[in-house]
């Protein structure tokens, strides 16, 4: 045979040694180079180890450009490939190089004409990621998959009759596929926190997290909030990740904008995400509920386009908590770790957001924020409670735990604009402790920039205090 | 104290430009087709051929490179949508037109593709909320509005698309700290921001960037070492001095970085042996890095290299020719 006979021979064989792997074990959850300079005699070059697969280094040089070229004349029609060639080939490339753009969009063919599911697909992705966790073509390609999926899980008409018509009848598909959609978060969620963890700063990762909240969980307070408490300890552990701490940013900003529009809106409480989140421990939805029902108009498969009911923003903390809470850990982050640039451009934000939400809602909290009295009367239900000593952690799943229990009562004591009816879980709030000082303003922050001065042993932490006093006084201070 | 991530420059390390070295590296490149390596990048060639062409040209060295050859590959990377592909085969994509537009702007030599066409596939990308697809698949990106009106610009058709829509959706993605990031909501991040900047000005909607808010974060992105890193808290990086700064010199606030001490650190990424730059000092080489250095150095005021233009990243003397003026902030 000649030599490169032999070689497409070769390469055939273990073009079929990596597609075998995954059919044999279906829980592959990374893949590797081995570093392997030559070949053992006749043992293929694909190594399968629980759940790891490696492709041996010798391969690679006569595997990546076969399969390159093998795909490209097939794109101009120079050579026909089936569909399951055509998946094979594209898996084994992307595995190598994950950049190369056209394979993906072989993929997106192959999903659109049947011959792929979304799910495979994004089981590829995230194998990749394993392997090269900033890849941009990978997490542009998912986010087209994905969109697939939004598509799939949609109310299949706009005609608002057959809708109505086919309501019940359609309850059960409904339910399998606000199911899926939930899955699918949820894994996201993971890949995004897999490949922050593999590279520091992953704005890829980062950004396609905040993408995939924005399309799939668009008004849901309860994954905002269940974000904004798992992430807490993430970035106690990486501090220098600015990317990771701007999704803490990202995550109060939309959770401020979702509790001021449910200030403004009036209507009774539609189905969405919220209530039926994987996360909840109780068993979601609740068949035989008047409010969990869909009533044929609605899905609670979607995305939620409408805004937080009072139930959903019940769990939640009100914003002046959260932001305290907030700049807590950044103080405590700030002076356990001095000197890290990502800390104090946190504040900044987490600042710069309070500061505007302050402004934007001094004349719903009747009392203002300057107040030193403590506000153990206040007994508005809605954005203005108050703060309380109760840990983070603490209050987020004591909501959660109790959230179904009261989720009844709540929703027929609670006035949708919250005024006049004293919320009961205003009275659980009280019982906690007692109230905070009022949440930081400019005074305060000053004060807290000279005790850093003060007892400053990093040169580069004096510098960022510095900076962020000169920050305080050009852009706050106007 | 905390030890600020970035590099120390050795004492040792290249701190003469070398630029003969640099046009012999690129001039070399990629005449092993068949190398590894080379098959790993293709996904990108026509934009690795603007940034070889490009530090060729700013050297003076453009006639080293075959200019028969790469008209014939841009031509074949045209397809029937009017778009343009990074090689042949590959599917089309905003960036790789761009590219191709450039490269070809070089040469004064667009006229071998179908404009018509090409300008149909850029304004066929632009969304209603006035962003940019970057291909028919439909990701969003700042890159792409910016890829979409430059390469309009080059060919003189910036009247395709519906540039208010487009100048909206861009200041959406806007942030507090007055960078940008890809989509509204997202990160500020340098290359963005470079995008963003470049955008404006060639839509004439400059003042509507904070100058000197922008400026302060682009200029915090120097380092002791006199690198420039992309965000808060990254090592520096060769191609930042590429963005980052041109950026500066866009909303007219070069002078707030240290320029010395950035030379230093761009001359140090060379490789004395091999030609070209690397990311960072020791690095492994290559055109994209070798481009940026080279453009960073010529923003500086390096007297050997041609003059760029901030906004496109390429020769001004071709800009020139083409009477393009982008607007810059003094």
């Amino acid at each position: 045979m000649a030599e490169s006979e032999e070689e497409d021979v070769l390469v055939q064989r273990v073009v079929k040694d990596i597609n075998n792997a995954f059919k044999r074990n279906p829980n592959i959850d990374e893949i590797g180079l081995i570093l392997c300079p030559e070949a053992r005699y006749n043992r293929s070059p694909i190594v399968l180890v629980e759940n790891k697969l490696g492709v041996e280094s010798w391969c690679v040089k006569f595997l990546l450009p076969y399969v390159h070229n093998k795909l490209l004349l097939y794109r101009q029609r120079k050579q026909w490939l089936d569909r399951e060639a055509l998946v094979d080939i594209t898996c084994t490339l992307l595995l190598l190089n994950s950049d190369f753009t056209t394979a993906w969009n072989v993929r997106k063919e192959l999903l659109q004409c049947g011959a792929l599911n979304p799910e495979r697909d994004l089981y590829l992705g995230k194998l990749a990621l394993t392997k090269f966790p900033k890849s941009p073509e990978t997490w542009i390609h998912r986010r087209w998959v994905l969109q697939q999926v939004l598509q799939e899980c949609s109310p299949p008409s706009s005609d608002r009759k057959e809708q109505r018509d086919s309501g019940l009848r359609d309850a059960a598909e409904r339910t399998r596929l606000s199911e899926r959609l939930h899955r699918v978060l949820h894994d996201e969620m993971k890949v995004c926190a897999d490949a922050a963890s593999r590279y520091p700063s992953n704005y890829n990762a980062w950004s396609h997290r905040i993408w995939v909240l924005q399309n799939m969980a668009q008004g849901n307070l309860k994954v905002l909030h269940d974000e904004l408490s798992s992430m807490r300890e993430w970035v106690s552990m990486h501090v220098s990740d600015h990317s990771g701490f701007h999704y803490r940013q990202f995550l109060l900003k939309a959770l401020v904008r979702e509790l001021s529009q449910s200030m403004h809106h009036h209507h009774a409480p539609w189905p969405s995400l919220g209530s039926s989140s994987p996360r909840s421990p109780s068993p979601d939805p609740q068949p035989g509920h008047p409010h969990h029902q869909a009533n044929g108009e609605a899905t609670a498969a979607a995305p939620c386009p409408s805004p937080a009911t009072p139930e959903d923003q019940s769990l939640v903390p009100a914003m002046p908590q959260l932001f305290h809470q907030e700049m807590e850990l950044c103080t405590d982050l700030i002076q356990s770790f001095p000197g890290h640039e990502t800390l104090w451009c946190h504040r900044r934000h987490v600042f710069y957001l309070w500061h505007h939400w302050r402004r934007d809602h001094d004349h719903h909290d009747g009392q203002g924020c300057g107040s030193e009295s403590p506000q153990l009367n206040h007994t508005d239900a809605g954005l203005s409670s108050y703060p309380h000593t109760a840990s983070p952690r603490g209050v987020g799943i004591d909501r959660v735990e109790s959230r179904n229990g009261q989720a009844q009562e709540g929703q027929n004591a609670m006035e949708v604009d919250g005024v006049g009816v004293p919320d009961p879980r205003n009275t659980k709030r009280l019982k906690r402790g007692p109230p905070d000082p009022c949440p930081p303003a400019l005074p305060s922050e000053h004060s807290f920039i000279a005790r850093v001065l003060e007892g400053c042993r990093s040169p580069e932490q004096g510098c960022f205090a510095l900076a962020y006093r000169k920050w305080l006084d050009s852009v706050i201070g106007q | 104290g905390t030890q600020v991530k970035d590099v120390v420059i050795k004492s040792d390390a290249p701190s003469a430009l070398l630029l003969d070295k640099h046009a012999d590296y690129i001039a070399a490149y990629g005449s092993k087709k068949d190398d590894y390596e080379y098959t790993l990048s293709e996904y990108l060639r026509m934009s690795g051929i603007y940034w070889g062409l490009t530090v060729m040209d700013l050297m003076g060295q453009l006639t080293r490179m075959n200019q028969q050859e790469i008209s014939d590959f841009i031509k074949s990377c045209q397809h029937d949508c009017g778009g343009i592909s990074a090689s042949i085969g590959h599917d089309p994509h905003v960036l790789y037109t761009l590219s191709a537009v450039q490269i070809l702007s070089l040469y004064d030599n667009v006229n071998v593709l179908d404009v018509d066409k090409m300008v149909e596939y850029v304004r066929g990308l632009q969304q209603e909320d006035g962003s940019f697809a970057g291909d028919k698949w439909g990701e969003i990106d700042t890159r792409f509005s910016f890829c979409a009106v430059a390469t309009l610009a080059l060919l003189g058709r910036l009247d395709a698309i519906n540039m208010d829509k487009a100048v909206e959706f861009v200041l959406s993605c806007m942030n507090f700290d007055g960078g940008f990031g890809c989509r509204p909501g997202s990160e500020s991040h340098a290359g963005q921001i470079y995008c963003c900047t470049g955008f404006l000005s060639i839509a004439g909607q400059l003042h509507q960037v904070n100058a000197d808010l922008l400026g302060w974060w682009l200029c915090e992105r120097q380092l002791p070492s006199g690198g420039l890193n992309g965000r808060p808290e990254k090592l520096p990086d060769v191609c930042y001095s590429w963005w980052v700064l041109a950026s500066l010199k866009i909303i007219g606030r070069i002078h707030w970085i240290d320029k010395s001490k950035l030379r230093s650190f761009i001359l140090a990424c060379q490789d004395e042996e091999t030609g070209g730059f690397a990311d960072r000092p020791g690095d492994m080489v290559d055109p994209f890095h070798t481009l940026f250095g080279v453009a960073g150095l010529s923003l500086l005021g390096e007297g050997q290299i041609k003059d760029v233009n901030p906004v496109l990243c390429m020769p001004e003397d071709v800009l020139e020719r083409l009477g393009l003026h982008p607007d810059l902030l003094s």
